[in-house]
């Protein structure tokens, strides 16, 4: 059985007068384990697809069931129990809470679960190790580089073994450089952890460290 | 996630001490008007307001003018209901409305040290009952002028020496100065010996307090000069009665001040959500509840303002209880002293302000779109 499904999902938005469907009537399947980029001009609704695999955006029409639950009948706070427990999510641009230290961030959404002062403690020490930042624990955002930001913000993603990790546009302001570190970084926890990746980028280099690539074009999905 | 809230006050700090500083000065501001009128309300209500009667010469309202003949009390004490007569010779410096008036209290020595609530906290009762132009006065006038047992105290053409200072569960006592009737009777001249210028009749338990006031000034009709008896609280309302005017036209301060922690901390906390909407939203994606960041929200501007609050309520009990501040007019003082209730009214205001001034934001925060607030740059 499929880890993510989605079926005959439609999504449009009204902007003025117009009509926008950045997705329409898409069909998909992820299995457990899967690394999927997913490519495509903008607007051709990636991202929009990436949102509603991770229960922060409704579909118009279609189901969408994600690790046994079909999240579209799922109420706001019944969403954010599901992905406190089952999704990880990656941003662009880290969204790191400023105010907290890099553990702190890392720590936040173990707070969320059952788990002892020992269990999250070991899981965010455990996830700080992970991407190479046990040195920076203690370090605010605004005392890291851009890529360390990326980086905690994926031990963040990753810290409460989620079922699936949704990535926006992962690298996109970073340097080639970090960039590398980060698609590195992805591949490990794909590999390494078994973690199944859903990945949103317009960088065909990027989209090439994926098992699988799906290429999004006007709401369709273009034959591989 | 407390600990999330505390940092970003501690973050924000510019913004967190504008609006403490803010709610502290209103808050301030609430409990000094609040203890007005509580002082008010002790004043004019409680057993002592409705089981006392003062009898006053009638059409008179200053103390200087109103002239009772002292054998009014034996008289008075004869009638049924009536328990026990308090003869009063009153003198102030001013019968205008002043907060530093000095109001003397002159009373046979015996039925003081019986009947007033007070208990000296220095000097003695030996040295009042025995020293013919000895005072004992009340522990607020004797901070505010700086007096203690053994000095000299000239104020216009009366000087006492002080005998004791004392206290009083009664707050408005604490601003009095109680000296024997004689003296102060002969002190002011011949044409007051024999006279004084109020009654305070004491009334028995099953005694209607509003019969035996009609009593009084019926019996007294006939002698040489008419009455006026009322209950005690009455008679101080109607004494005061232009400072209660003020006073209830006040209490619309201590609402207003109510009113501005409400629209400081709401303003703030709009602006804080506003401006961290984006970071609302990443704590819904990473898993937190609407509900429960509805709450992050309600408990930054509860703290915000319960912490401003209590501390200006703090400032001002302390404030209030080391100055000794009072009201008067025309021999009758209005103390302002903290009280407990007062605090804890205080405290439940903040609190009470603070999640109501966060319940808006609290529901932007909560039920923005979360896909339109990451978008939010």
């Amino acid at each position: 059985m499929a880890l993510v499904e989605l079926k005959n999902v439609c999504r449009s938005f009204r902007k003025g007068e117009e009509t926008i469907t950045p997705l329409d009537d898409v069909t998909l399947e992820i299995h457990e384990g899967d690394f999927v980029s997913l490519m495509g001009p903008s607007g051709t609704g990636k991202s929009t697809l990436l949102n509603l695999v991770a229960g922060i955006d409704r579909p118009d029409s279609g189901s969408i069931t994600v690790a046994g639950t079909e999240i579209t009948n799922l109420s706001r706070g019944q969403l954010a129990d599901w992905r406190a427990a089952n999704l990880g999510y990656i941003f662009q641009t880290h969204n790191l809470i400023p105010v907290l230290t890099a553990y702190e961030n890392v720590e936040l959404p173990t707070l969320l679960l059952k788990l002892t002062a020992t269990q999250r403690r070991q899981r965010v020490e455990l996830a700080l190790r992970a991407v190479g930042l046990s040195d920076r624990a203690d370090h605010y955002p605004r005392q890291l580089s851009g890529g360390q930001e990326q980086r905690v913000g994926i031990a963040r993603a990753i810290v409460a073994n989620p079922r699936v990790v949704v990535a926006d546009e992962p690298t996109g302001s970073l340097d080639t450089s970090t960039s590398e570190q980060i698609q590195d970084l992805l591949q490990r926890l794909n590999r390494e952890l078994g973690m199944t990746v859903l990945m949103v980028t317009h960088d065909r280099d990027v989209a090439g460290i994926a098992t699988r690539r799906l290429t999004l074009n006007r709401g369709k999905f273009l034959p591989s | 996630m407390f600990g999330y809230v505390l940092k970003t006050l501690l973050r924000h700090r510019a913004r967190t001490l504008l609006t403490l500083s803010g709610a502290a000065v209103a808050m301030f501001v609430f409990c000094f008007v609040g203890s007005v009128q509580e002082g008010l309300e002790r004043l004019t209500s409680g057993s002592d307001a409705d089981r006392c009667l003062i009898v006053f010469q009638e059409n008179r309202f200053c103390p200087s003018s109103s002239r009772l003949p002292e054998d009014y009390a034996p008289a008075i004490k004869k009638l049924a209901g009536v328990k026990q007569v308090m003869p009063i010779q009153v003198w102030t410096n001013n019968c205008r409305a002043s907060l530093d008036i000095v109001v003397f209290n002159g009373i046979p020595p015996e039925q003081i040290r019986d009947n007033r609530p007070v208990h000296l906290i220095n000097g003695s009762w030996e040295a009042f009952l025995t020293r013919r132009d000895a005072a004992i006065i009340g522990r607020n006038i004797a901070n505010r002028r700086g007096l203690k047992s053994g000095d000299q105290f000239t104020i216009g053409d009366l000087s006492v020496q002080v005998a004791g200072v004392f206290a009083s569960d009664v707050p408005s006592e604490e601003n009095l100065i109680y000296t024997s009737l004689q003296f102060l009777q002969y002190s002011r001249g011949k044409e007051t010996a024999g006279t004084v210028t109020q009654l305070e009749v004491h009334l028995t338990a099953d005694a209607d307090p509003d019969a035996v006031a009609s009593l009084i000034d019926q019996t007294l009709r006939n002698g040489p000069v008419a009455t006026t008896t009322r209950r005690k609280g009455a008679f101080q309302a109607s004494t005061l009665s232009d400072l209660v005017d003020l006073i209830g036209f006040a209490h619309w301060l201590g609402y207003a001040c109510v009113g501005l922690v409400l629209s400081l901390v709401a303003t703030t906390t709009v602006m804080s959500v506003q401006d961290r909407i984006k970071e609302y939203a990443v704590l819904q994606t990473l898993g937190v509840r609407p509900f429960r960041t509805m709450r992050l929200v309600l408990l930054e501007s509860t703290l915000l303002c319960t912490v401003g609050g209590v501390l200006g309520t703090v400032v001002a009990s302390v404030a209030l209880w080391m100055g000794g501040f009072a009201i008067g007019a025309e021999g009758a003082t209005i103390a302002f002293r903290p009280s407990p209730e007062l605090i804890l009214v205080g405290t439940a205001v903040s609190c009470t302000v603070g999640i109501i001034a966060g319940l808006a934001p609290a529901i932007q925060a909560a039920t923005v779109p979360i896909v339109m607030a990451l978008r939010n740059e």
